[in-house]
């Protein structure tokens, strides 16, 4: 699932970030901006320094958003998916929501043990003349090693909060969080492996080629300083290289039907 | 698979691990998950396209600047010369390149190589156009931390900038106007050499102006060897430029590090350009002065009395000027003494009356006026306002602020723009689609370098050019002589550089000065000039009647 809905989207940061919502239709959606989502979007900390220091408590601003490119004439910025304000804030989701620990809501009449799993939100990017990225989320049971691929989608079927609903007990993991990574790993590994890696094949051959062209070119004085520099360039630039990311995840307490 | 390098996330477990013990705040379920979606959205699934496109929903792009990104990038792998035509975007293109490189991760420290007078609009246009946080380098500003740095070439290579720049490692070079590269011997060339880069994207409008062996040298700043090394080039084809055309082995290769897209295969055509010659006459008193300069021959070298001549067809102020400078030199020269006097005499110029009446029929349109001499734009300056016409003054010598604070001005207040020459480059006035060519210059190149100021991308209505020109002078000669006889703005120009390459003419200008300063008289001027065009029309039916491509 990806964001298909920006206005829905921006509602949601900003609602989450307890910003109430001044105005919200035909994609222009209007926010009081809180303090902390001021310094962090509005790019002013000397105002907030400031007012700190005469004691003040600062005046969060109001920011417009319009989601609607019909309606961009309007006050307010127009954002988009290439928009440095989106930019802003899908960078700030990222650096802030990265590590998490939620419980399973549910109502239980009687004592109900939650099960521990490990969820990793893991972004595989295979770099060589080119660059594409694959974005997993897996889920491990760190009772039995039970396995499970596209778990955000599972997970979102669930309601989830920070805290322990009554009743409920956790159960200790069998298996530490580390080797629970551990093996998620080595099933991306072996992921990897199995994979034919033609474009990793292809950008070794352009490498080769143009490493050969290079030689050519400095036929009477192979030890230049030059060459050595341009070889390193071709390198950095075709050297096929995967890369494993882990965007966000964490620890999960889930009851037993979710298998 | 061994050759795969793979670099595996070690900071998370351990960071989950450590905040789990420390009972850390952790992130709520619904914006951990606008994270993932986040991520899922901004992510490239696919080597193939251009994901830009996506993220910069409020530029029209053309057909054949989305062709030529897509081209740069996957079937060039980012290194390569972008010589469109004046005017098709190549800016946009490179814009694009670099803003697709960095969506994809694989960019992020750049150096952006441009003509001093082009860092402010080079910055405006990427920051606003593509949202790539560009900044130019001012003083005391470090190279180090800045990503992405606009500058000019000559600050660059200068110490101490220049040290510390080659001691970084560059996602990404350009080079705008990289025609100043050709020359392998020249600092600026081995600067950019030296350089470390990945990607590397030079742009010029004239890459196949002159020699083969310049395009060897600009090919070897992007992949060093594909035509192979200096001797072996320099002994299979000469310095003879004529082999390309002839060589389609070199042609492929050349086309494989270069895009080249011309304004008739775009379709950019649809802007029309509509081309006029206005003639005017002196009036009696001014002839007689024009007379006087043509009858003083023998006194001083011819070369200074063509200069004259132009001078005086352009304004009695620019003429009168460089008399006076002459005669301080040598006040010996007594027969100028008496012209200069006549000069004073002389009523306003001609051509200047027409300017006036030519505007007023235009309208409340935009009009930018170039001419040659500094002199008369102070004049034409003077003159319009003396008609309740307003201008500005556009010179190369401005400084950037000054520039941008000139061209805003006309934007929104000044009826008229008044450039000269070396004002020309490097200014987007896409906003007006009137040009008056108040004196002709001799090199037709710069002409349409002029013209390529207003009948440019982003130009939505036809273009309107109109050509000053005296009778019975010698701008009369250039005129019909050489720029109506070649059918220059018709056909010619496109090929004018390669035919002048081809006829071994390096400069335009000086060939006809040459001519004047060697003739005796008017008439023998005039049939050499004849004789030029003639040569130059002919080159061109028999090698350009098809039209040439170099890349693409």
């Amino acid at each position: 699932m990806v964001i298909d809905d920006l206005n829905h989207f921006l509602k949601s940061f900003f609602q989450a970030h307890h910003c109430s919502i001044l105005r919200d239709d035909n994609g222009i959606l209007s926010v009081q901006l809180t303090e902390e989502m001021d310094k962090a979007l509005m790019n002013r900390p000397f105002y907030w320094h400031y007012m700190k220091k005469m004691g003040h408590p600062g005046e969060p601003m109001r920011l417009t958003l319009i989601t609607n490119p019909e309606m961009r004439n309007e006050q307010g910025e127009w954002i988009h998916f290439g928009s440095p304000r989106l930019q802003q804030i899908i960078h700030y989701l990222q650096e802030q929501e990265k590590y998490t620990k939620l419980f399973q809501q549910v109502n239980p009449t009687m004592n109900t043990p939650l099960y521990p799993w490990l969820v990793t939100n893991l972004k595989i990017s295979y770099k060589g003349k080119y660059k594409r990225d694959e974005l997993f989320s897996i889920g491990l049971n760190l009772i039995n090693g039970t396995m499970k691929s596209d778990m955000m989608e599972t997970l979102d079927k669930v309601p989830l909060q920070t805290t322990i609903s009554d009743f409920c007990y956790t159960l200790s993991p069998l298996v530490k969080l580390k080797s629970g990574y551990l093996r998620i790993e080595s099933v991306l590994d072996s992921y990897i492996e199995n994979q034919e890696h033609k474009w990793a094949e292809d950008s070794l051959r352009e490498l080769q080629s143009e490493a050969e062209l290079l030689r050519h070119f400095y036929i009477e004085d192979t030890e230049d300083k030059q060459m050595e520099k341009e070889i390193q360039e071709i390198t950095e630039r075709y050297q096929p290289r995967i890369t494993y990311q882990v965007i966000n995840g964490g620890l999960f307490y889930l009851t037993s039907d979710i298998a | 698979m061994n050759s795969i390098h793979l670099d595996k996330d070690t900071i998370f477990i351990n960071e989950l691990e450590n905040r789990l013990d420390m009972n850390d705040p952790v992130s709520s379920w619904e914006l951990f998950s606008m994270a993932f979606h986040a991520e899922k959205t901004t992510m490239t699934p696919s080597f193939k396209g251009l994901r830009a496109l996506e993220f910069l929903p409020h530029v029209d792009f053309l057909k054949h600047q989305i062709a030529s990104a897509e081209q740069v990038i996957e079937q060039m792998n980012g290194r390569a010369i972008l010589a469109d035509e004046v005017g098709l975007g190549k800016t946009i293109e490179a814009g694009l390149i670099l803003k697709e490189y960095m969506i994809r991760g694989l960019v992020k420290k750049a150096l952006i190589l441009v003509p001093a007078s082009l860092v402010n609009q080079w910055e405006k246009e990427l920051n606003e156009k593509f949202y790539i946080p560009a900044v130019a380098h001012r003083k005391n500003m470090s190279w180090e931390h800045g990503n992405i740095i606009i500058s000019s070439m000559d600050t660059a290579k200068r110490e101490p900038h220049r040290e510390t720049i080659l001691d970084l490692d560059y996602d990404f070079v350009l080079v705008d106007e990289a025609h100043k590269l050709k020359n392998h011997k020249t600092k600026n060339y081995a600067f950019v050499r030296t350089l470390k880069k990945k990607y590397c994207l030079l742009l010029t409008a004239t890459p196949v102006q002159n020699q083969l062996i310049e395009i060897f040298n600009l090919v070897s700043i992007l992949k060093p060897g594909h035509l192979g090394n200096y001797d072996s080039f320099l002994e299979s084809y000469g310095k003879d430029r004529k082999n390309m055309k002839q060589d389609i082995y070199l042609k492929q290769l050349v086309q494989k590090v270069m895009v080249r897209n011309t304004r008739r295969e775009t379709g950019l055509n649809q802007v029309k350009r509509h081309i006029e010659t206005i003639w005017t006459e002196f009036s009696d008193e001014e002839k007689d002065v024009y007379q006087q300069l043509e009858n003083s021959t023998g006194l001083l070298p011819s070369f200074s009395k063509i200069t004259f001549l132009r001078e005086f067809c352009s304004s009695r102020e620019a003429c009168y000027l460089s008399l006076k400078k002459m005669l301080s030199e040598q006040p010996e020269l007594d027969t100028f003494h008496q012209i200069t006097e006549n000069i004073e005499q002389l009523p306003n110029h001609k051509k200047a009356e027409k300017v006036v009446e030519l505007i007023q029929e235009i309208g409340d349109e935009k009009v930018i006026i170039f001419t040659e001499y500094r002199a008369t734009q102070l004049y034409l300056q003077w003159y319009l306002q003396q008609n309740g016409i307003s201008s500005v003054p556009f010179r190369g010598g401005f400084k950037r602020g000054k520039k941008d604070w000139m061209r805003q001005l006309f934007k929104d207040h000044a009826q008229v723009l008044i450039a000269t020459e070396a004002g020309g480059e490097g200014i987007n006035l896409q906003f007006c689609n009137y040009m008056i060519n108040y004196d002709l210059p001799w090199n037709p190149m710069r002409l349409e370098q002029r013209i390529g100021r207003i009948h440019r991308y982003g130009q939505d209505k036809d273009v309107h050019i109109y050509n000053f020109a005296l009778k019975h002078t010698v701008e009369e000669h250039i005129m019909k002589l050489l720029y109506e006889k070649i059918n220059l703005f018709e056909q010619v120009i496109g090929h004018l550089d390669d035919i002048l390459a081809d006829l071994s003419i390096p400069d335009i200008e000086s060939e006809l000065q040459e001519i004047y300063a060697e003739s005796t008289t008017p008439g023998e001027a005039k049939i050499k000039l004849q004789n030029l065009s003639a040569v130059i029309k002919q080159t061109h039916d028999t090698n350009y009647g098809e039209e040439q491509k170099y890349g693409n």
